[in-house]
């Protein structure tokens, strides 16, 4: 095509038509050969991705002193800003403190660990320093981890119950009946385990099984309670 | 008389029909344009082992791979209040990486209006990542470095993949068939089926559900199978050669192949059924274990 | 937004930032604003077009941020939750000035046909390199829904998807409003090229450029 066209052509409109799906990223076979045809339209084209790439480069401009001067004042009179932190403040830095589910996780893996390293014939076991054990119980493995009550992974579970009954109201019922039957089915190897346990407390099928069902558990509400919350 | 009484009850009854037919015949292109809008059919370039992502709530998510350098979807929606949405990373040139997503425009369509089909045919190579909440998937033929698929109620199954494979389905059963490299299956109350993989290292876990193994266990691999209250049925051929550690608190233990067995170094289990050993000359590692349920281990 | 990176050291140290702006340091506020107002005050400047507007919206956003900040939960990055907060409230403000254009689903199709006329020698100039200046003015030029798109997806980077939840309309409509925004754009910058680098013609035998 060597001569200038001066007029619009069906192709020219039906090549617009298409141009915006070419320019996210479909590949539209039309667009190509009428880009190697027309020279408007390939001008067309190009000035878009001109003004694209122009517009990613754009600089960032930056606000005058006194937003931040308003708002410092602003927030100094909501009594915004805390007093000045003590020595200790520290430890709360720490992500780990923050977040239930990999503290737990966390927590019970390091409890584990101890056990599964810890020699058999010593009753006494190291416990995690956010698990409490139980008062006066030697071989107390179980209580290491599922102290009623307490701390640790089944704390994080019941937690992450409430919140799911709070919302399951939400879920489609067909959705709803799928987790009620899988946590359904976690309880009862739960409460088997635990009855293991009590007559066992050596039982290591137990509690592994036991850990891998609370694990499961919080895995199990995490994924309902992200699927409520539209992520 | 009688003749104009015939065609008084001719016109009479054709009436309504002809009535029907006008009015079904204006609303057929709207009918038309309806099933035209409720389509969708896009085409990428793809760059070399690209990546797709699919989020889904309902409807059957397929993907095939293929030798071309491109991303094909086509997805069908019940509902024109449900919206497929594409991204393209980046938005000129070979995609590194293509996103697709179901949208519900309307909080009132729900259940099966939620419906979203999709069928992709990917270059094989692609890396993948599916979400599909109520909908089953369906993967052939992929050899990318990973894949990870999630659902809550749908079925999963996956032939001819090689790479990392990780799938997971809250109550839906899961199916490998012919996986090569790395697999991960779980599920709490659905069924796991593994047929002739050629894994170097295989986890399967379901609480509730069936494990189903069929197949060799390939040599320098390592498979651990778990389950909780299901039974586990694993039928391998005479010629597997492997190390067994099997083992069952509550449930029973049923093996046909003939293992030698040895001693397990560490506190044997006190009311468990175990059983500790070599079939052949112990080339793979083959973990099973079992709460309550039965453990059987046949011959094929 | 999606395609934003931040290196690994960097997130951790914005991390304890944030970890202790919810605890009240004003010197953590201090520094992550530091570090996010030039971000901020460009998207609400490039929103409004105007400089005024954008420090007040700049401001805005910043005490709504340290308001809310102790309900930041880390699951999306701080700067991403951030942005979004800047955009709403830029997006408040538009609308409660009665602008409608914001909402994207109400299509002008009056404005939007474009003139089909045919081609002159002009129409085969490239528009040739965009400077930053006609850009800004060209943008501010824009009705509003348009430049919000416009600015969301090509200056700031976000997904359509993305600006589907911001601007609550659907994915298809962004996608139309951002082609339609940047032929409105590309219309402006040619009218007004006497500020521009002119390009060079595009002649017959220029091989088309290849995806």
């Amino acid at each position: 095509m060597d001569e200038i066209r001066r007029h619009r052509t069906a192709e020219c409109d039906h090549f617009e038509l298409e141009l915006e799906a070419y320019m996210e990223g479909e590949v539209r076979p039309f667009v190509l050969a009428h880009l190697g045809e027309c020279v408007f339209c390939k001008v067309v084209c190009e000035d878009l991705l001109a003004l694209r790439t122009a517009a990613g480069e754009l600089p960032l401009e930056g606000p005058s002193p006194a937003v931040w001067a308003n708002v410092r004042a602003q927030l100094s009179a909501e009594a915004a800003f805390a007093e000045k932190e003590g020595a200790w403040s520290w430890l709360w830095q720490l992500d780990l403190f923050r977040r239930p589910v990999p503290v737990a996780a966390f927590a019970c893996m390091l409890a584990l660990g101890c056990w599964m390293t810890a020699p058999r014939n010593y009753p006494q076991l190291e416990a995690s320093a956010s698990l409490a054990a139980s008062g006066g119980q030697p071989a107390a493995v179980r209580s290491m981890a599922f102290v009623s009550g307490g701390t640790g992974l089944e704390q994080v579970v019941r937690e992450l119950e409430e919140a799911f009954k709070a919302r399951e109201g939400s879920l489609a019922p067909d959705v709803k009946a799928t987790y009620e039957n899988s946590l359904s089915s976690l309880d009862v190897s739960i409460r088997e385990c635990n009855d293991s346990l009590q007559r066992e407390p050596d039982n290591s099928l137990a509690h592994e099984y036991l850990f891998a069902a609370y694990s499961q558990k919080a895995e199990v509400l995490s994924s309902a309670l992200e699927i409520d919350e539209g992520r | 008389m009688a003749d104009r009484h015939q065609q008084k009850t001719i016109k009479t009854t054709a009436f309504p029909y002809g009535v029907g037919i006008f009015l079904c015949s204006l609303a057929l292109p709207g009918l038309l344009v309806a099933a035209e809008g409720n389509r969708v059919e896009k085409t990428f370039e793809a760059a070399p082992n690209p990546r797709v992502t699919v989020s889904n709530a309902r409807g059957l998510i397929l993907v095939r791979g293929w030798d071309k350098q491109l991303v094909h979807i086509v997805c069908s929606v019940m509902s024109p209040r449900v919206e497929v949405d594409s991204e393209v990373i980046p938005p000129s040139g070979p995609a590194d990486k293509v996103h697709f997503s179901t949208h519900i425009l309307d909080p009132l369509v729900s259940g099966k209006d939620q419906t979203a089909d999709y069928s992709l045919d990917v270059p094989m190579g692609t890396d993948l990542e599916i979400r599909d909440t109520q909908g089953s998937v369906k993967i052939e033929k992929l050899q990318g470095d990973d894949a990870t698929v999630e659902t809550v109620g749908g079925a999963i199954v996956v032939s001819d993949f090689t790479g990392h494979l990780f799938v997971r389905s809250i109550g839906g059963n899961i199916e490998v068939i012919r996986a090569a490299g790395r697999v991960e299956a779980y599920s709490i109350t659905g069924d796991l089926h593994l047929v002739s993989p050629a894994t170097s290292k295989l986890r399967a876990t379901t609480t509730s559900g069936r494990i189903l193994f069929e197949g060799d266990f390939p040599d320098g691999g390592d498979y651990s199978l778990s389950e909780y209250s299901g039974d586990m049925d694993i039928i391998c051929p005479p010629s597997a050669s492997f190390e067994l550690n099997a083992k069952t608190d509550r449930g029973k233990l049923e093996n046909e192949m003939p293992i030698t067995i040895r001693h397990q170094p560490a506190t044997p289990l006190s009311s468990a059924n175990s059983l500790f050993g070599t079939h052949l000359t112990g080339k793979a590692t083959v973990s099973l274990k079992s709460f309550s349920g039965t453990i059987r281990i046949r011959q094929r | 937004m999606s395609q934003q990176k931040t290196t690994a050291p960097k997130a951790a140290s914005e991390t304890q930032l944030v970890a202790r702006a919810q605890r009240g340091d004003e010197e953590a506020f201090a520094t992550l604003f530091e570090m996010h107002k030039r971000r901020v005050y460009s998207l609400c400047l490039r929103m409004t077009g105007n400089t005024a507007e954008a420090e007040d919206l700049t401001q805005e956003a910043f005490l709504q941020l340290f308001r809310k900040i102790s309900t930041f939960r880390g699951e999306s990055a701080f700067s991403t939750w951030l942005h979004r907060l800047a955009v709403n409230v830029v997006l408040m403000h538009l609308r409660k000035k009665g602008l409608q254009q914001v909402s994207l689903d109400e299509v002008d199709s009056s404005q939007d046909e474009p003139v089909k006329r045919d081609y002159g020698d002009y129409d085969r100039r490239l528009m040739g390199s965009v400077d930053r200046i006609s850009l800004t003015r060209a943008i501010a030029e824009l009705p509003p829904g348009y430049r919000t798109v416009f600015v969301l997806h090509d200056v700031e980077g976000y997904e359509h998807n993305e600006i589907a939840e911001i601007m609550r309309c659907s994915v298809g409509n962004s996608k139309s409003q951002l082609h339609k925004a940047r032929m409105k754009l590309r219309d402006w910058l040619r009218q007004n090229e006497g500020l521009m680098t002119s390009g060079e013609p595009v002649t017959s035998d220029q091989a088309p450029t290849e995806r």
